[in-house]
C-alpha cells in the first residue's frame, strides 16, 4: 500500500502548501528550523568534517540573525551527526538527524553514502538532501526531486582538471591516472580520460585500486611505469597516505607533477600524508567567485569566527544551509516536503536578486511568499531539473610547504 | 564444516618431518614462475613484483599462523582474529602516544595483544567449551567478539585514521630495485618470527606438546601433559603472532582505521585455508603465495583485480587440493 499514499501524498501536499502560501501572511507560528549536518567528522574522509560543520553553522547563525532584522519570527540551528564515509553509518546518521527535527541534510561527501541516505531515508520522507558528493552518478538516480547540489558535477570536474594541467605541464603531454575503484574514481576517471585525449594528451596507464589492499606497490610501479609526464590520483586522504607513500617509494615520482581532485582538497595538509608525496602538487576543486562581494562577506563572517581554515566547498554547504532558510520561510514551515518544493522560488531566475548582505530584505520578500533569487557566495545558483548545480567555476590550488593555495579559476561549461 | 569436530580436517602441527616434498614443489613452483615472468617482463619489474608480494605474504602469513594455530588446538574459528591485529597495532600507537619510545611501544603492544587473546579464552573461550557450546554458537561469538574488540578500540581511540608515525618514504634500493624500509623492516621480521614459530614448533617441549594436544587432546591429557596451560600458551603465541603481524602492517602501510582487521580477516583465511588449515607452515606457504600471486598479477593485467586473483588461486588450488597445500600431504602419508 506505500505506493498507493505516496501517489496521493505529493498532490496532496503540494495542494497543501499552495493553499497556505495563497492565504498570505506565511509566517503564523515561529519557525524552528533545524539544519541537519551531515557530516564526515571521522573515516577516510575525515578531513572534510570540521571546515563543512563550520560552514552549516555560520549559515544557521546568518540566518537566525537575518530573520531578527527582518523581523520574521525564526531561529534556525544546526543538528549534526558523522556519516563515517560509510553508506550504512551515513544512512543511520541521516535517522539521528530527522529524529532530531532536522528538516534539511547538508551532505554527505560521497556518492554510495548519498545514495544509502536518498533510498533509506530522504526521498520517502521529502528531506531535500544536498551532499557535496559530485559523481554524476547522482544526475541520474531517482530522488523525486528531494537532491540539490550547490556543487558542479563530475563531468565539468574533469574539464577543469584538464584546463589545470594544460597551463600547469601543457597540452598533449602523457598521462598516467591512479583512482580508486568506486563511483567517485570510476566515473571521474573515465571523464577526465575522455577530456584529456580529446584535447590532444596520452593515457599511459589507467589503474584502479581497490582502497582495502595491504599494499599500494605494485599499484604504484604500473602507474610509474612508462615515466609519464603527469600523474593523476582521484582518491581520498586516508588511502592517498598509503598511495602517496608508495608513488613516492617507487623513487621516479615527482610530487609536482601530480595532480588531486576535490576529495583530496584541504585547507592544511593532514600529518599522515608524507610531504614529499604531496608538496608541489596541484588540483582542482569546486571553487567560488571569491572576488564577488558574497564570497568577501562568506570568507569575512569564516575569519570572524575563527577555528579551521577556510577550504574547498565551504561556501557551497553554507549557501545549502541558507536556501534550505529562505525556502521553509518561503513555504512558512519547517515541513521538510514543504520546503522541498520552495527551493526553486528562492532561486527564480528574474526574480529580485538578494546575497548574504542583505539577506534581510531577502527573508521579509520570502516571508510574503513571493519569489527571489538568492545569489550565493558560491555564486548564482540555479538548479537545473535534476537538482545538478548549474555553476561552474572550479579553485586551482597547489600545495606549498604543507598548506593549500589556490593559484588560478577555471571556468568550465 | 570447519569446527565441528568429526568431519574436520586433522590438525596437523606435527607436519614438520611431512612437509619437505610439497614445500619443496611449491617452492619449485613459485621458482618457475619466477623465472617465466624475468623472460617475459625483464629481471627488474619482475622482481619488484615478488619483492612487493613478499612483503603483503609476510602480513597475510604471519596473521594467518595465529588463526591456524588456534584452529589446529582448539578446533575454533576465530574470526577475531583480524581484530586483534587491529589491536595490536592501536595498543602500540596509543603506548607511543605517551611518550614511549616506538620500538618499546611496538613491544608493549605485542604483549598487549597476546594478553587480550587469553584474555577473550579465560572470560570466553573456556566457559564456553566447559557449557559444551555447539558449533554455531561458537561461530557467531566469535564474530561478536570481534565486534566487541573492535568497537571497544573505536570507543577508545576514535574512529579517525590514524599512523604510527613511521618513515614510509625512505628506501632501501639495490640495482633497480627499491623497497620501503619500513617494508624491509616488516619482511625480514616477519620471516624471523615465522621461522621462529616453525623451529619453536618442531623442537621445543612446548611444541611438542601442542602437536600433541592437536592430534589427540584425550591422549595427550593422559599421557600426562597439561592441557591448560598449552590452550593458554597457545592463545599468547596466537595473540602475540596477530599483534606483531598488526604493529607490521600499520607501520609500514603508513594509515589505519579500526576497520583494517575486518578488511584483512579474508585475506588471512585464505591465506590459512590454501596452507590447510591448522598446519601453520602452511598458513606461512599460504599467506606467502596469495601475496606473490596478487602482485604478479599487476604485471599483466589491472591492479583492481588483485583481490579476485587472490581468492581465485584459493579456490583453484581448493578444486585440486581440497585440503590445502600441505593438508594433503599428510592424508597421503
Amino acid at each position: 500500500m506505500p505506493r498507493l499514499h505516496a501517489r496521493y501524498a505529493v498532490p496532496l501536499m503540494v495542494s497543501a502548501v499552495a493553499l497556505l502560501a495563497g492565504m498570505a501572511p506565511a509566517i503564523s507560528a515561529p519557525l524552528d528550523l533545524k539544519l541537519g549536518a551531515l557530516l564526515e567528522s571521522t573515516g577516510p574522509l575525515s578531513e572534510l568534517g570540521p571546515p563543512a560543520e563550520k560552514a552549516i553553522k555560520l549559515s544557521a547563525e546568518a540566518a537566525t540573525k537575518a530573520a531578527a532584522a527582518a523581523g520574521v519570527p525564526a531561529t534556525v540551528s544546526m543538528v549534526a551527526a558523522d556519516s563515517q564515509g560509510d553508506p550504512q553509518a551515513a544512512l543511520s546518521a541521516a535517522r539521528t538527524l530527522v529524529d532530531r527535527g532536522a528538516a534539511c541534510i547538508i551532505g554527505p561527501a560521497t556518492t554510495p553514502e548519498s545514495i544509502a541516505v536518498l533510498n533509506g531515508l530522504t526521498m520517502q520522507k521529502k528531506v531535500t538532501l544536498w551532499p557535496t558528493a559530485t559523481s554524476t552518478r547522482l544526475r541520474t538516480v531517482k530522488d523525486d526531486g528531494t537532491i540539490f547540489r550547490t556543487v558542479p558535477p563530475d563531468d565539468l570536474q574533469a574539464k577543469a582538471l584538464v584546463l589545470a594541467m594544460d597551463k600547469y605541464i601543457g597540452k598533449g603531454k602523457s598521462v598516467s591516472i591512479a583512482y580508486r575503484n568506486e563511483p567517485y574514481g570510476d566515473a571521474l576517471s573515465k571523464s577526465f580520460v575522455q577530456a584529456w585525449t580529446a584535447d590532444g594528451g596520452k593515457i599511459l596507464a589507467d589503474v584502479s585500486f581497490d582502497p582495502q589492499q595491504a599494499t599500494f606497490d605494485s599499484e604504484a610501479d604500473q602507474v610509474m611505469a612508462d615515466k609519464p609526464d603527469a600523474v593523476v590520483v582521484i582518491d581520498y586522504p586516508e588511502t592517498f597516505a598509503k598511495i602517496g607513500a608508495a608513488l613516492v617509494r617507487t623513487g621516479t615520482f615527482d610530487a609536482k607533477k601530480l595532480f588531486l581532485t576535490d576529495a583530496m582538497s584541504f585547507a592544511k595538509v593532514p600529518d599522515s600524508i608524507p610531504a614529499q608525496a604531496i608538496d608541489g602538487a596541484h588540483g582542482v576543486a569546486a571553487g567560488a567567485p571569491t572576488n564577488s562581494a558574497p564570497y568577501k562577506d562568506f570568507n569575512a563572517l569564516w575569519d570572524k569566527a575563527g577555528g579551521v581554515a577556510n577550504t574547498s566547498l565551504t561556501s557551497n554547504m553554507f549557501d545549502a544551509g541558507i536556501l534550505c532558510f529562505l525556502a521553509s520561510v518561503e513555504a512558512g514551515s519547517t515541513d521538510p516536503g514543504a520546503i522541498r518544493d520552495k527551493i526553486r522560488t528562492v532561486t527564480t531566475d528574474g526574480a529580485p536578486q538578494f546575497s548574504l548582505d542583505n539577506l534581510a530584505d531577502a527573508v521579509k520578500l520570502a516571508a510574503s511568499a513571493k519569489p527571489l533569487d538568492y545569489v550565493g557566495a558560491s555564486g548564482k545558483l540555479s538548479f537545473a531539473p535534476n537538482g545538478d548545480s548549474t555553476s561552474s567555476i572550479y579553485d586551482v590550488f597547489q600545495y606549498q610547504g604543507g598548506k593549500q593555495v589556490t593559484v588560478d579559476q577555471v571556468d568550465v561549461h | 564444516m570447519p569446527g565441528s569436530d568429526d568431519t574436520a580436517p586433522r590438525a596437523d602441527l606435527d607436519g614438520a618431518r611431512l612437509i619437505a616434498s610439497p614445500a619443496l614443489r611449491l617452492a619449485a613452483l613459485m621458482l618457475l614462475i619466477y623465472t617465466a615472468l624475468i623472460a617475459l617482463f625483464g629481471p627488474i619489474p619482475a622482481t619488484q613484483a615478488t619483492l612487493n608480494g613478499l612483503v603483503s605474504g609476510t602480513y597475510l602469513g604471519l596473521g594467518a599462523i595465529g588463526l591456524t594455530l588456534v584452529f589446529g588446538i582448539l578446533h575454533l574459528v576465530n574470526f577475531a582474529q583480524g581484530d586483534l591485529l587491529m589491536a595490536g597495532a592501536y595498543a602500540t600507537i596509543l603506548t607511543a602516544g605517551i611518550g614511549v619510545p616506538p620500538p618499546l611501544a611496538a613491544l608493549a603492544g605485542v604483549v598487549a595483544t597476546a594478553l587480550l587473546a587469553l584474555v577473550t579464552e579465560k572470560l570466553v573461550w573456556r566457559p564456553l567449551r566447559r557449557s559444551g557450546a555447539g558449533t554455531l554458537q561458537v561461530f557467531l561469538t566469535a564474530i561478536g567478539l570481534a565486534m566487541v574488540i573492535r568497537f571497544s578500540v573505536q570507543f577508545v581511540a576514535g574512529s579517525q585514521v590514524r599512523s604510527l608515525g613511521a618513515d614510509v618514504v625512505s628506501t632501501v634500493g639495490l640495482g633497480g630495485l627499491r623497497l620501503g624500509l619500513m617494508q624491509v623492516l616488516a619482511l625480514v621480521i616477519g620471516l624471523v618470527v615465522m621461522a621462529g614459530v616453525g623451529l619453536m614448533l618442531r623442537l621445543t617441549r612446548l611444541g611438542k606438546s601442542m602437536r600433541a594436544f592437536s592430534d589427540n587432546a584425550a591422549l595427550a591429557e593422559v599421557s600426562g601433559i597439561d592441557t591448560g596451560r598449552i590452550v593458554d600458551l597457545t592463545w599468547l603465541v596466537s595473540g602475540s603472532l596477530a599483534g606483531v603481524a598488526g604493529i607490521l602492517y600499520a607501520a609500514a602501510i603508513g594509515t589505519i582505521n579500526p576497520n583494517f582487521g575486518v578488511t584483512l580477516l579474508l585475506s588471512l583465511f585464505a591465506a590459512a585455508v590454501l596452507g590447510g588449515i591448522g598446519n601453520a607452515y602452511g598458513a606461512l606457504a599460504g599467506g606467502l603465495v596469495i601475496g606473490l600471486a596478487q602482485d604478479w598479477s599487476t604485471l599483466f593485467v589491472n591492479a583492481r583485480w588483485k583481490p579476485a586473483v587472490g581468492f581465485a588461486i584459493l579456490i583453484v588450488t581448493l578444486l585440486f587440493m581440497p585440503q590445502g597445500i600441505f593438508g594433503q600431504a599428510r592424508r597421503r602419508s
